[in-house]
């Protein structure tokens, strides 16, 4: 498993990437509604890709969102391949025409950043607004951004990762 | 290859489907039997196109048949409208407990006759699920009995030892002709009984010991010792993150 996280994190794709910087985030949560508005048609932050936590007490909010895995869970679990790489985006995206719905991915992913839409029926996840996110535009504070991975980049999500990478740890 | 469907010209690859060239051009087949998943399997017979190859006209399921030479696909003349017509009349008798198939019965203005429905099935006997189990790698279920008979079941209708309680099989179902019930912790699919694991931070039930067990041996679930369900997991995740900013 120690190997498998590596892997993840010491990915350097050649995508642009949604970089999440917890630090700046505000917990405004316009990124969950704007998520659901563009794939759902609905403000509901139930069935956004993106979720917002916020912790009032020790004062902090945090983004979570599908880290597009370079070896992902999600992708090696499904029997039918309906979950694949997009070569224009980096994106995992899933084919909802050959899914069967068997949910297998949403109780796969270690973040929990695989859902399943009971309404419309389909597994949810991040799939970088295919190209162009959202919820990089509307986010008023900067904590997210979808950039090209330049070297301050990669050490940015780097950092990101670092944090990730301690959780597991600790679980594990 | 160029072939012409409904007067359309459509580049297909050899050996590929008329129903896959002509999705992927926007025309509409209807069909019920075909998931993009696996290959057609002809069953519904919905799909029906006539097929003009070198001046021979044949009516063909445009699900099952490969492209290999230029051929004139319509697939909406009036002689296939009147073959779906019927053959939508037929699979409504057969699952008359079915919505979809209603609703396609009242829309195709299907005639009254002497046969007789079927009010309480839903099934009508697709075969999708049956190989959406065995995609799963389980193959619990299959088509058993044969002629008016023939329905999909676990062998002797007894609960299967392989069945994994994911829900595949109901989720792909046309006619939402499977049963899953889920209710104080419990999961009943193909009458086996599934104890259903609990997440240990919300106390919700999230998944079955075969479904974890599914995931591991495919290698990746993330924390065997634990069980968390994936609310509780994206806000571990979260929580663990402000720990260390």
């Amino acid at each position: 498993m120690n190997n498998w996280f590596q892997e993840v994190w010491d990915q350097e794709s050649m995508h642009k990437e949604l970089i999440v910087q917890p630090e700046r985030c505000t917990g405004c949560r316009t990124c969950e509604l704007i998520c659901s508005f563009v794939h759902v048609q609905e403000f509901d932050t139930t069935r956004s890709r993106i979720s917002v936590f916020n912790f009032e007490k020790a004062g902090f909010s945090v983004p979570v969102v599908c880290q597009q895995c370079s070896v992902a869970a999600c992708m090696e679990v499904c029997p039918v391949e309906a979950i694949t790489r997009s070569d224009r985006t980096g994106a995992m995206v899933v084919n909802h025409d050959k899914c069967l719905r068997c949910k297998m991915c949403t109780i796969a992913c270690p973040f929990g950043a695989t859902i399943y839409d009971p309404i419309k029926d389909i597994i949810a996840k991040c799939d970088l607004g295919n190209g162009d996110p959202m919820c990089v535009k509307v986010c008023p504070s900067g904590a997210l951004t979808y950039q090209e991975p330049t070297q301050a980049n990669i050490s940015k999500r780097k950092a990101y990762a670092a944090r990730f990478k301690a959780v597991y740890e600790e679980v594990g | 290859m160029k072939i012409l469907i409904d007067d359309l010209e459509v580049e297909v690859t050899h050996g590929e489907t008329i129903l896959t060239s002509a999705r992927k051009a926007g025309i509409h087949i209807p069909t019920l039997c075909y998931h993009e998943a696996f290959e057609g399997q002809g069953r519904c017979r919905l799909c029906l196109v006539e097929v003009d190859c070198r001046g021979v006209k044949q009516v063909v399921t445009s699900c099952t048949y490969p492209v290999t030479e230029e051929i004139t696909v319509r697939t909406s003349t009036p002689g296939i409208e009147k073959m779906r017509k019927n053959i939508v009349m037929l699979l409504y008798k057969q699952a008359s407990a079915s919505t979809i198939l209603h609703d396609m019965y009242l829309e195709y203005g299907c005639s009254e006759n002497s046969l007789s429905d079927n009010p309480e099935e839903k099934c009508m006997v697709c075969n999708l699920c049956v190989l959406a189990c065995e995609e799963m790698g389980s193959s619990a279920i299959s088509l058993i009995m044969r002629g008016t008979e023939k329905r999909a079941a676990t062998p002797y209708d007894e609960a299967s030892e392989v069945c994994l309680g994911c829900g595949a099989c109901a989720a792909i179902c046309p006619t939402q002709a499977i049963e899953v019930i889920e209710r104080d912790g419990y999961r009943i699919i193909w009458n086996k009984k599934f104890t259903l694991l609990k997440c240990q931070h919300c106390g919700r039930s999230f998944a079955t010991e075969e479904q974890l067990a599914y995931i591991d041996s495919k290698g990746k679930y993330a924390d065997p010792d634990s069980l968390i369900c994936l609310n509780c997991r994206r806000k571990m995740t979260a929580e663990k993150i402000g720990i260390f900013t």
